[in-house]
This record gives structure tokens, C-alpha cells and sequence, in this order.
């Protein structure tokens, strides 16, 4: 049997000041490669799960093994060196989209990963549907959907095991929005990317076996889709 | 010629004048500071009052566990008007900034009046007590400003920073910026005080030496190691404490516990 890339054993979870968990007693095993949607209404703690898995916030109660290991005795760089997330809306320091790209590689955590070189980023930008866009231009100045897919991009460059998206479409046009699904499809189809995605929309992806988790009563159910 | 005239209780009392006009503006302007500068005069004539005597017995009595009680008083007091400027109630903040600038003051005081001064003995109240309350004071605002923008900052850039957390930084590297903005705007003051000093203004302690009756080159040789002292101890002081309390803006897992607002 394969071991599990990721394992959630009985995780609760409650914001300070609130009375009411916004899960408790929620399980749930990604194998590597998979492909898992997480779908539910506004509220529910899609996003919440996503920062739980990378430690960006901390549950009261349960594990989450990472590859067998308890997340909490991983250094949180390393951690979050192989699990990366993005975030619903993308950040960008005020500098070049070059220097944006690269800056996961001037983190200690990364320091062994090659830096890759301009032609590679010029690739990849082509590939993220970015082409017109240069390195040395403001990363600050572009749209939404640039930014969203120049995020996504920024987080594949330090090559994570695992990519947690948070959101990735809520904030873009419908075109837009149909340019990131493209890209996590084939990030998951030909590099194998392990891609854990929350959203509210209909979103399903058609040309691959996603699985289809719904959070509601404050657990997980799997949804047959 | 070096005799210092005094001030009679009734020229004294002439002074305010200046609080009565700082009054008339703030009601015909309607500035609403009446308040403030009425409690600020009585204040300062009550603490002042109140130092002087205390210091007229401790400058006699040459006795060292009053004089390093007296620095303490200073530095509790310090604590607290820093305490009631910075408004942060999620970061425990106020034990490790209190003991670094106990320790780094009392340092700073022991090196200037111990050392350099080379007063006999290091802790003479004539020299401790006035060089540890120049410390104290300069630095204590340089912290207060410095605390508040880190705070305020680390609740502006929450996102960038947990950005930079979720690319792999640990939460020195995330935060890096932040850091250096709340150090940089504490010490500013100091610096900007070394430019102008002598030319745009004359300091304080330099003003009262001259006052009294000292050699002005020997009073620039005093004024000469206090900027540097000021300078110096402010760095240290805030460097130390926003390296603690940055530490405590975040979780075990090096999450930011600070919520935006």
C-alpha cells in the first residue's frame, strides 16, 4: 500500500474568541499526484485547512503527517519549502517580476535549489500564459490574473512536493480564471504535481481524476462527482 | 564670574507666563490641549521639585544601593510611559523590553560615568544618576517609536510576510524588512540630533554646565560623549528588544500571531 504524501488524524480547529470549532475530528490522506478540490460554501474553513497543513496557522487538536512525519518536528522553512501555498490574493514585494520570481531562493530553507536562469523564467512565463511580460518590469503593476499566475509560477520555481492554492480563481475574470485551471491540470498531468485546491465555484477538473471533497458539518465528506 | 544666579521662588513662578500663552493659543485656537498642558506644567514642577530634593539627599548621602534604586525607579518609569504609548495587547512585550534596558542602561551609565568620566567611586550619584537619566530618556523614545512601528507594520505587510513564510523563509527572513524599519525609525532622533548639534541647537546638559558657571571646552567634551552615548545606547537598547519582541510576534511555528486590522 502507498503511504500517504499527506495525512490529516482527527484536526479541530477554532478561532480565538470563537464558540463554535470551525472543524473538529476532520481526517483526510493525499497520495502523491493526486489531485484534491475541496469544495463549500463561504465560512466553512476551506482556507483555514489549507493554512493549517502549512503551519500558517496552529489547531488545537489532531496531527498532520508529511510524509509520515509529525509537521511540527519539521522546521517550519523546510515545511514550507515542500508544501507551498498561495495564497487567495497573491502578494508581490515592490521590486521586478524577476526579483519577485526569485525570491524564494534567497531564503536559507531554499539555499540548495538552483536558482533557474532568465531564459528558463522567460519559458515559463510563456507557459503561465504571461508572454508579454518582461523580468525587469514592476511585478506591482500588473493585473490580478497576472499576479495570480505569476504566484503560482514564483511557487512552482522552488519545486514543492506538494502545492496548496488557496482560492486561486475567486478574485479573476473568467478568463483568467480558465488560465490557472489550465495550468494546475497540467501541472498535476505531466509533472505529477501533488495539488491541493479550495474554491467555491463549479470548478471540477474534467480532463483528470480529481477528487472531490465537500467541508461541511464542520468535517470533510467525499463527494462522488 | 563662574557664581550661577539663582532664581527666586517668585521669578520662578513668573515662568508661567509662557504655560498661560501656551494656554491662551490652545483656547482661542481650540486646540482642546488645556487639559494636557495644565497636568504637563503641574508635572513638571512636581517631579522636578520631587528630583530635587531626591537628588540633593542621594548626592549627599553617597550610598550605593540608593543610587542603583533610584536607576531602577527611572527605568520602571520609563517602562510605563512606554507602556501607555504602545497599545499592543497580543504580544508580551513589556518584561523582556524592561530587562534589556535595565541591563543595557545600567551598562551604558557604568561605562560613561565608571569609565570615561572615571568618577571615584563608578556609581557617584553626581555623575550615574544624571548620565543614566540622559540614557533612559533618549532611548525610551527611540523604543516606544520603534515597538510601534513594528507592530503596526507587522499588521500592514501580515500578507507579504506569511507570503514570504509560505516560500520557505523562517520568520527572520519573512519579517526582515520590518525589522529594520521599526530599528531605523527609533534611531533617527539620535542621529538627526548629532547633525544639528551646535549648530541648530544647544543641548540641553551642555546649556546647564555652561549655566553654570563650566568652561564651555570642557562642557562640548561632556555634550561630545553623551551624543555618542545617546547614539550608541539607543542602537543597542532597540536592536536587542525588537530582536525579542519579533521573535514574539510569531507562533511555535513561526506563524504571525498578530491579526490585521
Amino acid at each position: 500500500m502507498n503511504q500517504s504524501l499527506l495525512e490529516i488524524r482527527n484536526l479541530a480547529f477554532t478561532y480565538p474568541g470563537a464558540s463554535l470549532p470551525v472543524f473538529e475530528r476532520l481526517d483526510l490522506a493525499v497520495r502523491s499526484g493526486e489531485f484534491i478540490l475541496i469544495k463549500g460554501p463561504s465560512g466553512t474553513g476551506k482556507s483555514t485547512l489549507l493554512r493549517l497543513i502549512c503551519r500558517l496557522n496552529q489547531p488545537q487538536d489532531g496531527t498532520v503527517l508529511f510524509r509520515g512525519r509529525d509537521i511540527t518536528v519539521i522546521p517550519p522553512a523546510a515545511l514550507r519549502s515542500s508544501i507551498s501555498y498561495v495564497a487567495q490574493l497573491p502578494q508581490m514585494i515592490d521590486a521586478p517580476v524577476g526579483e519577485n520570481l526569485l525570491l524564494p531562493f534567497s531564503f536559507r530553507a531554499n539555499s540548495k535549489k538552483r536558482a533557474p536562469q532568465p531564459e528558463t523564467l522567460y519559458r515559463m512565463l510563456d507557459e503561465f500564459y504571461l508572454g508579454g511580460i518582461t523580468l525587469e518590469q514592476s511585478a506591482l503593476k500588473l493585473s490580478a490574473g497576472q499576479k495570480q499566475r505569476l504566484a503560482i509560477m514564483r511557487s512552482i520555481l522552488q519545486e514543492p512536493e506538494m502545492m496548496l492554492l488557496d482560492e486561486p480563481t475567486s478574485a479573476l475574470d473568467p478568463e483568467s480564471a480558465a488560465m490557472v485551471f489550465s495550468i494546475m491540470e497540467r501541472l498535476n498531468r505531466t509533472e505529477k504535481m501533488t495539488i491541493m485546491t479550495v474554491t467555491h465555484s463549479d470548478y471540477r477538473p474534467e480532463t483528470l481524476r480529481g477528487i472531490v471533497y465537500r467541508l461541511e458539518n464542520r468535517t470533510l465528506q467525499l463527494r462522488e462527482e | 564670574m563662574n557664581r550661577i544666579i539663582d532664581i527666586s521662588t517668585g521669578k520662578l513662578l513668573l515662568a508661567f507666563v509662557f504655560i498661560i500663552v501656551a494656554q491662551a493659543s490652545s483656547i482661542f485656537y481650540h486646540l482642546g490641549l488645556g487639559r494636557d498642558i495644565a497636568i504637563g506644567a503641574l508635572r513638571t514642577f512636581a517631579q522636578l521639585f520631587l528630583m530635587g530634593y531626591v537628588l540633593t539627599f542621594i548626592l549627599g548621602s553617597e550610598n550605593l544601593p540608593l543610587t542603583i534604586a533610584i536607576f531602577a525607579i527611572m527605568v520602571i518609569s520609563a517602562m510605563s510611559i512606554i507602556k501607555g504609548r504602545v497599545k499592543e495587547k497580543q504580544v508580551a512585550y513589556i518584561l523582556p523590553t524592561f530587562l534589556t534596558m535595565l541591563v543595557t542602561y545600567f551598562a551604558t551609565a557604568f561605562f560613561v560615568s565608571g569609565i570615561i568620566v572615571d568618577s571615584t567611586p563608578w556609581w557617584e550619584p553626581r555623575y550615574f544618576i544624571p548620565t543614566g537619566g540622559m540614557v533612559i530618556g533618549n532611548s525610551m523614545s527611540a523604543i516606544a517609536i520603534a515597538l510601534e512601528r513594528l507592530f503596526s507594520e507587522m499588521r500592514q505587510r501580515r500578507e507579504v510576510v506569511e507570503m514570504k513564510l509560505a516560500l520557505g523563509a523562517d520568520f527572520r527572513e519573512a519579517s526582515d524588512d520590518v525589522f529594520r524599519n521599526a530599528v531605523t525609525s527609533g534611531m533617527i532622533p539620535s542621529i538627526n540630533a548629532m547633525m544639528g548639534v551646535g549648530l541648530v541647537f544647544i543641548p540641553g546638559m551642555m546649556s546647564g554646565q555652561i549655566l553654570s558657571g563650566t568652561d564651555p571646552l570642557v562642557a562640548i567634551r561632556y555634550q561630545i560623549v553623551v551624543m555618542f552615548m545617546l547614539v550608541g545606547s539607543t542602537a543597542v537598547t532597540s536592536i536587542i528588544v525588537m530582536l525579542i519582541v519579533r521573535k514574539r510576534c510569531f507562533g511555535s511555528g513561526e506563524e504571525v500571531l498578530l491579526s490585521s486590522r
